[in-house]
């Protein structure tokens, strides 16, 4: 396997005032493309779907915390158009509250892995996910109190933007360039206090092409 | 990090238009920008997000006075792609 490679990134944290929001952004070029969105809003009304340049997005997954009064969502699309184009997610009906959009590129991905979510647990919220090698992990929290960290995997902090949707978010948290051997990689999110949540999502690389040994091959005609 | 700026407007009777105007790395524009927008779009929606969901209050009633408000909150790592201006100066927008 390979390392996906990590492109470019957008994040927003504006009030849709609308049935949807449109957000441009700019994806890479290069093979083995791949475009995520992760979202969190109140849940006063749902995520019905996505697009990207046009074309529709997958939704992993969407959850409604309901103690958090949040909903969260993660869409995505392989093999994206490149260049800027634009991200459009809908929802069920206008949305007044300020809406968290983390949305990052990739080339030289094999498409979405293994993903889990563990709602709001107090802090330090522990958890982890089993990866193939080579890949990436994607982290968000949500909580009603500031959030302080992001490991990937516990111990190693990563960066993260912390939004405001009337509840404190942490999206855009991602591995180090390297990846993971493959196996269970202990993660760990972190809050001034009480409760957060941590869901967690691979990015699978690509497998390596078949080495050829040293080069000698025999064509049958 | 490079921060996105947006014209915010009206669009149709009832519907937030977001529209990007610019760029700018420098931070006191940024608070500059979001101070402005926090006193003004920001506030109105804080004090009636609840009669908004219930189609009490329109978002047209704010922009009857104020045409449009500038919000720097989309941040992005880089400028490829974007076909926009660098702001020094809120003057410019």
């Amino acid at each position: 396997m390979s390392v996906p490679i990590k492109g470019n990134t957008t994040s927003n944290n504006s009030t849709p005032g609308g049935s949807f929001r449109n957000q441009a952004h700019t994806q890479n070029t290069g093979s083995g493309g791949l475009i995520v969105a992760q979202f969190c809003m109140s849940n006063s009304v749902s995520y019905s779907s996505a697009t990207y340049g046009g074309f529709a997005m997958t939704q992993l997954y969407q959850i409604n915390r309901s103690g958090l009064g949040q909903r969260m969502a993660f869409f995505y699309l392989e093999n994206p158009p490149t260049g800027s184009n634009t991200l459009r997610v809908n929802f069920s009906g206008s949305q007044w509250n300020p809406l968290s959009t983390h949305i990052r590129s990739f080339t030289n991905s094999g498409g979405i892995g293994n993903s889990l979510r563990s709602g709001g647990s107090a802090t330090p919220h522990n958890a982890s996910l089993t990866v193939s090698d080579d890949s990436l992990i994607m982290m968000t929290s949500c909580s009603i109190n500031a959030i302080t960290s992001q490991q990937i995997p516990t111990g190693t902090n990563q960066s993260y933007s912390q939004h405001n949707t009337n509840r404190q978010v942490a999206t855009g948290a991602i591995s180090s360039n390297a990846g993971h051997s493959a196996g269970s990689i202990a993660l760990r999110a972190t809050s001034t206090f009480g409760n957060i949540s941590l869901d967690r999502t691979e990015i699978l690389g690509v497998s390596s092409p078949v080495s050829t040994g040293n080069g000698d091959f025999f064509l049958v005609m | 990090m490079i921060t996105i700026i947006s014209k915010i407007e009206l669009e149709g009777e009832d519907n937030l238009k977001s529209s990007d105007v610019g760029y700018t790395s420098d931070v006191d524009v940024i608070n500059e920008i979001n101070e402005a927008y926090d006193a003004s779009l920001g506030l109105f929606l804080g004090e009636n997000r609840t009669k908004l969901e219930l189609n009490l209050v329109s978002v047209s009633s704010f922009f009857s006075e104020t045409p449009y408000v500038n919000e720097a909150r989309t941040q992005v790592e880089n400028t490829e792609g974007l076909v926009l201006i660098e702001i020094t100066n809120i003057n410019q927008l």
